[in-house]
């Protein structure tokens, strides 16, 4: 399972990015989210979101094997492992993988924990089975 | 402290001096946050007698612990201020995503005192507070100005900035942000330019203290799904504001040749489903707002894009002044937010200009040549273009204000200038419905349907009906609604999607700790509505009921077409409103609050 | 086949309490709520399949219709 995104429905509202930081960090700060809203003003008018695609290409780099597969099936960081070599970040393909000591110790990312879909009031944002072929 | 940012940044612009104090708690326990910081703060800080766009008036921007969090719609700011338009009291409500970064940058509030020697913007990133050289964006409008600040500085920074009319102190000058969001009415831009402040410049890392995370989490899921369940939420998210234009017209509410009638011949192609069809790229919302009624449109007739048409100016651009193309209406809603005017006293204001050119109190040559007829959509245009830069004859006189232009121009335009307390009133013509009419007489920033909207109770109840409990709602909402914008969320979540409010109650216990109650707000509510009172009643020379009175057109006036022709309102029984309304206030026969209700209310200490 | 009409809330007073009225293809909306004893003037805003029409609409069969009310306003 992995989220989607259907720009064209992504209303810039922001309400994913302050839950998903409530679930990584227990803090409300848009700063510390794992997914990426970018606005595209004033043209064609619209917001393009980047969220994570769960293929593991983080995993698959990660020297300490911080990056584990959780209950879900998604991978997450366990932060006690990871020691911010960020070796992560630039194998992400979405962008979606993060490393900033001012906000956190550990590189975090998204852990479909799907408290987004759940605010996303224009229904943008679902989660769905990994395509086994690419759309 | 739980639920703040924590700080209010002051700004001394005379002196460049920037400080720091902490947010007081008793501050934040008896007024919460938003306009409620801002009356107290007005009503301490500004001196009696201030001149609005001297340097004794202070603008105070200030948020609620519900932004920037999980609850929905957490995206308000109020700015406060004593308004050049009135005299009196002015607050204006801001959405978008600016109210959530200030809280990000540790901020409750910030106030701009005195005047700034030379135009500058203040720039707040998280600590890093600074007044920077303005002069390469004065004179621009808004939509360059936040694009080029965004490209100079990145796109999580927030920008709220003046257009050439704040600049030139139109005295219904707004602020503008995001496109599409304003703190719009009571001439709080022309405060801003008055004192040289071209934008704030905003980003903040930080987050918000909040008492029980876990608790916030369980009750914001909550209100989401509340809120996306809702029966009103996919169509109030279709159609935005302008769900409402047709059936105004059904109804006599729909404002057509400066508020003469209440249905206009061509509302139906100013509908909702042809705005859809038309004009609409995609819904764009403020922060966190599951049902987004923000209207990102394209102008094909014009080649240019706005945020809107907002029902009030669809009413107020549109069936106001006898134009009944959206496009047209759009690139008047487009040019007022570029050059950073209030939409909704511009549209006022303007009709009023037509119907004085329909009875030869303005000529031509009074207007700069323009042909102010109805319908005359080129003429529109080009006035607002006037208003902005108070050029020409016509500009000048329209940046007053009706009021103040109605007092110029005389000849009995006095008796069509459609403003209560000098504050045009917004897009709901009140010849029959009673209780709507009472809102507008007593609105607290004058003629505005911010605080109470009761156009379907009315029609409930009995449009012409007088009686005590069309007052008590009138009253109720006043106290109640505003507090979601004191509390730094969105009320329209409870106004258009009907949710149960007791949903919030939840949310504000997590965040800021304790057991709270809307009856807890609605007192805190009650004592801001007075304080804003003696505010009223200390900077206005005279003030008396005869401030509340509406424009003399809905009680001597009654349509000669649509669904209310030949309906009117008494002037006897305009009077028996306010003295019910006044009665139920706890106020005096003059409309001031007596010593028992402000003992009541905690405002003995407060002396006129 | 009959057409539901689906009320909001606060129209539901006028048909105890019922969160829903039937109409035969071929009716007006207007006509609906006439026959139904609704106010037509409270009903602020007619929806048919997505779409926001007019009280004159004439209902065809499989509409699905939402009949709402602004109580709050603006």
């Amino acid at each position: 399972m992995r989220l989607y995104i259907n720009n064209s429905l992504c209303s810039g509202c922001r309400a994913c990015l302050v839950t998903c930081s409530v679930n990584l960090f227990q803090e409300n700060n848009p700063k510390k989210a794992a997914l990426v809203l970018i606005p595209h003003f004033p043209e064609p008018g619209g917001y393009e979101m980047k969220v994570c695609t769960q293929c593991g290409d983080c995993a698959q780099v990660c020297p300490t094997e911080a990056i584990k597969q959780n209950e879900r099936g998604a991978y997450y960081v366990d932060r006690a492992e990871c020691n911010l070599c960020e070796a992560c970040v630039p194998e992400c393909l979405e962008d979606v993988m993060f490393v900033n000591t001012k906000h956190a110790d550990t590189a975090w990312k998204c852990d479909l924990c799907g408290d987004c879909v759940s605010v996303c009031g224009t229904f943008a944002l679902s989660i769905g089975e990994i395509d086994a072929v690419p759309a | 402290m739980n639920g703040y940012g924590g700080s209010i940044l002051r700004v001394n612009l005379t002196e460049g001096r920037i400080t720091r104090t902490p947010t007081s708690p008793g501050l934040a326990r008896d007024y919460i946050g938003g306009r409620g910081f801002g009356i107290y703060t007005l009503y301490h800080e500004v001196p009696k007698g201030a001149d609005p766009l001297g340097p004794e008036n202070k603008l105070i921007i200030s948020t609620g612990p519900f932004a920037g969090t999980m609850v929905p719609g957490g995206g308000k700011c109020d700015w406060t201020t004593k308004s050049p338009l009135t005299g009196g009291y002015a607050d204006a409500s801001m959405g978008g995503h600016f109210t959530a970064e200030l809280r990000y940058a540790g901020l409750d509030s910030i106030i701009l005192e005195g005047i700034s020697p030379k135009p500058v913007y203040l720039f707040i990133d998280d600590d890093t507070v600074e007044l920077r050289d303005a002069a390469p964006y004065w004179g621009k409008g808004v939509f360059d100005v936040e694009d080029e600040f965004k490209k100079k500085y990145g796109e999580e920074f927030q920008i709220a900035a003046i257009g050439p009319g704040g600049e030139n102190r139109v005295l219904y000058a707004c602020v503008n942000h995001d496109i599409g969001r304003q703190a719009g009415r009571g001439g709080v831009g022309a405060v801003m330019g008055s004192k040289q402040v071209k934008a704030i410049v905003l980003h903040g890392t930080k987050s918000i203290p909040v008492a029980d995370v876990a608790g916030l989490r369980t009750a914001s899921l909550a209100l989401f799904k509340a809120c996306k369940e809702a029966e009103m939420t996919r169509d109030w998210t279709r159609y935005g504001t302008n769900i409402v234009s047709s059936w105004c017209d059904e109804v006599g509410a729909l404002p057509t040749h400066n508020f003469q009638a209440g249905s206009y011949e061509g509302a139906k192609t100013l509908s909702g489903p042809v705005m859809r069809e038309q004009l609409v790229v995609m819904d764009k919302g403020c922060f966190a707002c599951p049902c987004p009624c923000g209207k990102y449109s394209r102008l094909k007739k014009y080649k240019s894009h706005l945020e809107g048409p907002e029902y009030e100016t669809v009413g107020l651009f549109g069936a106001n002044l006898g134009i009944s193309d959206l496009q047209d209406v759009g690139e008047c809603n487009r040019l007022c937010d570029e050059y950073g005017i209030d939409a909704i006293s511009a549209g006022v204001c303007v009709g009023w200009a037509m119907e004085c050119y329909e009875r030869g109190l303005l000529t031509k040559a009074d207007c700069d040549g323009l042909e102010l007829k109805w319908g005359n959509v080129e003429a529109v245009h080009a006035t607002i273009r006037k208003i902005a830069f108070r050029e020409g004859k016509l500009g000048e006189l329209l940046a007053q204000g009706t009021k103040k232009a109605a007092e110029t121009v005389g000849g009995g335009s006095e008796k069509f200038a459609i403003h209560v307390k000098g504050m045009e009133q917004s897009a709901y013509a009140t010849h029959s419905a009673t209780a709507m009419l009472l809102a507008y007489m007593t609105g607290d920033v004058g003629a505005h349907h911010n605080r109470s909207w009761a156009i379907t109770y009315d029609l409930q109840v009995g449009r012409d009906k007088v009686v005590p409990e069309k007052v008590a709602r009138i009253i109720w909402l006043q106290d109640f609604r505003p507090m979601f914008e004191t509390l730094g969320c969105c009320r329209l979540q409870w106004v258009e999607l009907g949710i149960d409010r007791d949903l919030y109650m939840p949310a504000l216990d997590a965040i800021v700790g304790g057991a709270h109650t809307w009856k807890e707000m609605e007192h805190i509510g009650a004592r801001i509505w007075n304080l804003t009172r003696l505010y009223w009643a200390r900077e206005i020379e005279g003030f008396d009921r005869s401030w509340d009175m509406p424009s003399p057109r809905f009680y001597s006036e009654p349509p000669k077409s649509g669904a209310t022709q030949g309906q009117i309102t008494r002037l006897e029984d305009v009077n028996k409103l306010l003295d019910i309304y006044y009665e139920q206030r706890g106020w005096d026969a003059n409309g001031l609050p007596t010593p028992e209700t402000l003992k009541n209310l905690q405002l003995d200490q407060v002396v006129l | 086949m009959t057409v539901m009409l689906r009320l909001h809330p606060a129209l539901r007073s006028y048909v105890e309490g019922k969160p829903e009225l039937t109409a035969a293809p071929g009716a007006s909306v207007r006509a609906v709520l006439s026959d139904a004893g609704i106010p037509v003037e409270l009903v602020a805003a007619v929806i048919v399949n997505d779409e926001q029409r007019d009280k004159d609409y004439v209902l065809q069969a499989g509409d699905r219709v939402r009949l709402l009310a602004v109580i709050g306003g603006g």
